[in-house]
């Protein structure tokens, strides 16, 4: 019996495996690996927290738990765009951290097999290529896969390193 | 040195074996009762042991049954305290209540389990026993 | 102590009680410390503390501890017998303390899992020497010497299991191969010579031995033990005869996932049974007494572990309750008072025309019940200052003698009760002060107290009270008292504070100087304080709980710092504001007034800096809309309304859009994603599920102070 048990769980993990939330922003797509993802939400008012980071756009209440919201557009350094009726959240977990991800509009869940990703050139400038850990092609549209640790992890040593550039 | 050991559980039971088999002869009994019935056998010859060694967790009567029924048949008997059989309970139940409850009902020792043997022999010095 | 309840080891029981006793003898010798001698009930009762210690660490053959505590009983039983005169009071002080604190590092060693393994020779050597001047006394007194106090050797004795190494748990599975003869007899032979080293073993199929079908299910599903164990993997690997084995499958798996796999096979756990480690024993029941009886074992079934054939009976009258699950029992009433606002103050009751009347009383006995359960859970949380207090004496005590001090303490108030995570964290900055006073508040010596017209021995008041929902905790000495002149040129002289003179600093913020980073007013640093971490730290911590320092001195008096701190953390009471689209929590308690201004009170300095002038005081202007950059908010003085706020003596005028409503408020962290806010407290759920950032008014001020 213990098993079967052991079984399931496998069962459970292969069915995650290799599935990605992806999502739309303005004409790119993006994909989370489901295995952070807890929930997706609708917008939700949201509090506003003074003198942080503009992408930090504050304070939602998620049944009682209160969590940051962070806009992933203007994280990527992209012109923030007015929320929508189809703007929602995604609410992740990474390492026990819960944030809400503020994104245009939620494609749909494919799945990426790891041989399909191909990392991501090493070339450009595009701010959001620090978050991108590879890119996947499914169906006719290419898909930049998102390190959710990176992207949710603040940008001290970022500053850091842009001081030290400075400095040099 | 006559020695008296119940103690149901195999492995347990072969590691006091060898252990208590140092100091003297060492008699093996596996449930309660058999426990209560050779400490009444040796009485009956007149070779009474020396020490016991009684587990608490044992089938039939439990080591703290085993103790009341040696200590009540010693005082019928009208044995003196200082004659009396020294009974040390070796068992994994490390409770304050449960060591009080063995105290009470007239134990001269109560060991953990696993035994610090060291410690062990350190008792029975102090019990007269080497 | 009810010790028919306890179920705890034996171990710390013994610790449990020999720390309680420690404490009452530490709080006699402390409270008498100063009388000439002890009185016969004193010597009474440390006499049954020692013989108490002695006794029970007798038993649990720590022999040190033993004979440390059998020569101090000794001393006491001949004062206690012969009531000879003229005993040196203070050296017999020093001797028990003595002895108390080689016992205590005894336990100590004994907590850490350490061998207590302090030498106690010395100790008793002295102990000797002193009670034979005590014995010579007495013969010289005339009294007769009582009767020797016999060292009864302790006739039971508990042997403490030796520590043990964690056990593994371990899931094996053997595969034979197809055509094995009698898997079942190797099947047996793999749990025979695992017996040798298993703690714990279990398989399945269970019949190997007694049924010969089973060898065929074993050639099928292979055979499954589950092992507990010291032995290491490749230890275990040794011992089973892998001849005929086509495959033996290894999992080192959790005590957890051992304890689920053996409900699997329809053992039901015993915890008794295969928990070598009582410790490990999550929840602590209360079980009635146990009786000769409760622990027959029912016959063991080949393949199962025992079980106990009598149930233990279970009777629920006290129990112990871990800290954590009273978190989160509280965690869970804030969200419940939370849950009743959303309900109370829901949108859908304005509709107007509603008919209220059973809603409304309905609603108020939930506020009440609410409110009840509020209190008990706090009430559960309240612990008595007295041992934080008790501390103090030894200290005062400790650090009087080494500087050469006649300092007596008085103590007011100690049943004085502070929520347990309050008292967590002013311990520390309570010795602080506590030191500070004896070491620099009182005078060096009995010759300037006694020039100043002062008693020669030195005092200090520590002393506690509960009023108005804060608890103030106040450290009063009779000493110097402080110097505003030094402070000042001090603070000057390190460049901590503006070049103006002193006539335009009041007599509180000169004191607050001391709280500067950086400024010790103790030329000389000693042992006991003045280290550089100094008052700023006691400030910084105290301030972490909402809490604050205040200061009065009269210079050749004394001084005296209170602790103004929170009796909880987890409720305030606050007023809801509203600045542009966001609402705002102040604590109601730092809100001085509420008034309507024109421009004509504002002034505005060159820089940019506003000024609110209010019956003749000028005051820092913040306006939070403009600070916190919020959108759609009220921009003249004439349409908002300016809160007065009061931090540590300090005042600043904010200007708000509105208020809302006064209304407790649960207080709950920001996200620690969201770095700190200055200003910004923590935050709350309100009534509609939106959420309030509740302000920090001593960091809003610092903030503005900094500018």
């Amino acid at each position: 019996m213990a098993e079967e048990l052991k079984e399931e769980e496998l069962l459970e993990e292969d069915t995650q495996k290799g599935k990605f939330m992806t999502f739309q922003t303005g004409k790119e797509y993006f994909g989370i690996s489901i295995s952070y993802v807890n929930e997706i939400i609708a917008m939700q008012p949201i509090t506003a927290i003074p003198e942080v980071d503009d992408y930090i756009k504050g304070l939602i209440n998620l049944r009682g738990k209160i969590i940051p919201v962070i806009d992933v557009r203007v994280r990527f350094k992209m012109e923030p765009k007015e929320y929508t009726d189809r703007t929602c959240i995604i609410v992740i977990d990474v390492k026990s951290t819960v944030i809400g991800l503020i994104v245009e509009k939620i494609a749909e869940v494919d799945t990426i097999m790891d041989d399909d990703v191909i990392p991501p050139p090493t070339l450009g400038h595009h701010e959001h290529n620090k978050y991108v850990y590879g890119l996947a092609r499914t169906g006719d549209t290419m898909k930049l896969l998102i390190d959710p640790e990176k992207l949710i992890k603040q940008d001290d040593m970022n500053m850091l390193e842009t001081m030290q550039d400075n400095e040099e | 040195m006559k020695i008296l050991l119940a103690e149901d559980d195999f492995a347990s039971r072969k590691f006091m074996d060898k252990m208590l088999s140092q100091y003297g002869e060492c008699d093996v009994m596996v449930d309660g009762e058999e426990a209560v019935d050779a400490f009444m056998m040796a009485l009956e010859d007149e070779e009474p042991y020396d020490l016991a060694c009684l587990d608490v967790m044992m089938p039939v009567m439990d080591g703290y049954q085993v103790l009341k029924a040696i200590r009540d048949i010693e005082a019928q008997r009208g044995i003196p305290k200082n004659k009396r059989l020294k009974v040390i309970m070796t068992t994994a139940l490390n409770e304050e209540r449960n060591v009080k409850m063995a105290f009470e009902l007239g134990c001269e020792a109560y060991a953990g389990k696993p035994i610090d043997v060291e410690k062990f022999e350190k008792v029975l010095e102090k019990l007269g026993l080497l | 102590m009810a010790e028919e309840f306890n179920t705890e080891s034996m171990l710390s029981v013994f610790l449990y009680e020999s720390d309680q006793l420690l404490e009452k003898l530490e709080g006699i010798i402390l409270e008498k410390q100063d009388a000439d001698c002890f009185d016969d009930s004193d010597i009474n009762d440390i006499f049954r503390v020692m013989h108490t210690i002695k006794g029970s660490s007798g038993v649990m053959m720590y022999e040190n501890i033993t004979k440390a505590s059998h020569k101090l009983e000794d001393i006491f039983y001949y004062l206690r017998e012969s009531h000879p005169e003229d005993v040196p009071h203070m050296e017999l002080v020093e001797k028990v303390l003595a002895v108390s604190d080689f016992i205590t590092s005894e336990l100590d060693k004994i907590k850490n899992g350490e061998t207590p393994d302090g030498d106690e020779s010395k100790l008793v050597e002295d102990l000797d020497e002193f009670l034979s001047r005590i014995k010579g006394e007495i013969k010289k007194q005339g009294i007769r010497l009582p009767k020797e106090n016999k060292q009864v050797e302790p006739n039971q004795f508990y042997i403490m299991p030796v520590a043990e190494e964690n056990s593994h748990f371990y899931r094996i599975v053997i595969h034979y191969k197809n055509d094995t003869q009698m898997s079942n007899i190797r099947a047996y032979s793999a749990t025979y010579a695992l017996k040798g080293v298993a703690e714990d073993l279990l398989y399945t199929p269970e019949d190997i031995l007694s049924n010969e079908a089973s060898a065929d299910t074993i050639l099928v599903e292979g055979f499954h033990m589950y092992l507990q164990t010291k032995a290491s993997k490749e230890e275990v690997l040794k011992l089973i005869d892998s001849s005929e084995a086509e495959s033996i499958d290894f999992d080192e798996i959790t005590a957890a996932e051992y304890g689920q796999d053996l409900v699997h096979l329809g053992r039901p756990d015993v915890p008794i049974v295969i928990n070598l480690d009582d410790n490990a024993q999550p929840a602590k029941e209360t079980k009635a007494a146990p009786m000769p009886g409760d622990y027959v074992v029912k016959t063991k079934e080949a393949g199962k572990g025992k079980t106990l054939a009598k149930n233990q009976p279970k009777q629920q009258s006290i129990i112990s309750v871990n800290v954590e699950k009273m978190d989160s029992l509280m965690d869970l009433i804030g969200e419940l008072v939370i849950a009743e606002a959303v309900v109370l103050q829901n949108p859908d009751l304005k509709v107007p025309g509603l008919e209220l009347t059973n809603f409304q009383k309905a609603s108020a006995q939930l506020s009440k019940i609410t409110t009840e359960l509020q209190e008990v859970i706090m009430s559960m949380r309240m612990m008595p200052l007295s041992n934080t207090f008790q501390k103090m004496r030894r200290i005062v005590f400790d650090v009087s003698r080494k500087l050469g001090k006649d300092i007596e303490l008085e103590v007011v108030g100690e049943n004085t009760e502070v929520d347990k995570n309050i008292i967590e964290h002013i311990s520390d900055p309570l010795m602080h002060l506590v030191r500070n006073s004896v070491d620099h508040g009182i005078e060096e010596n009995a010759e300037q107290r006694t020039a100043a017209g002062k008693p020669a021995k030195g005092k200090i008041t520590l002393e506690a009270k509960n009023e108005g929902g804060k608890v103030y905790i106040s450290v009063r000495d009779d000493g110097k008292g402080l110097d505003k002149e030094k402070l000042y040129q001090k603070a000057l002289d390190n460049g901590l504070i503006e070049n103006k003179p002193i006539s335009e600093f009041q007599d509180k913020e000169i004191y607050r100087f001391i709280t500067l980073p950086g400024f010790s007013t103790k030329e000389v640093v000693t042992e006991y304080s003045g280290r550089g971490v100094g008052m700023d730290v006691v400030v910084k911590n105290i301030q972490d709980i909402g809490g604050r320092l205040d200061i009065t001195s009269e210079l050749g008096h004394g001084s005296e710092m209170t602790l103004v701190i929170p009796l909880t953390l987890a409720i305030i009471n606050g007023i809801i504001v509203r600045v542009g689209d966001s609402p705002f929590v102040i604590e109601t308690a730092s809100i001085k007034q509420f008034v309507r201004l024109g421009e004509d009170a504002l002034i505005q300095e060159p820089n940019g800096e506003e000024y609110v002038v209010l019956r003749g005081d000028c005051f820092p202007f913040i306006r939070l809309n403009e600070k916190y950059e919020l959108p759609n908010s009220q921009t003249s003085i004439d349409d908002g309304i300016v809160v007065v706020l009061e931090h540590e003596g300090r005042q600043v005028c904010v200007l708000i859009d509105s208020l809302l409503q006064e209304q407790e408020i649960v207080v709950k962290p920001i996200p620690p994603y969201v770095k700190k806010v200055k200003g910004i407290s923590g935050c709350t759920q309100l009534g509609d599920g939106s959420i309030a950032l509740i302000l920090d008014i001593g960091g809003l001020i610092l903030d503005e102070e900094r500018r």
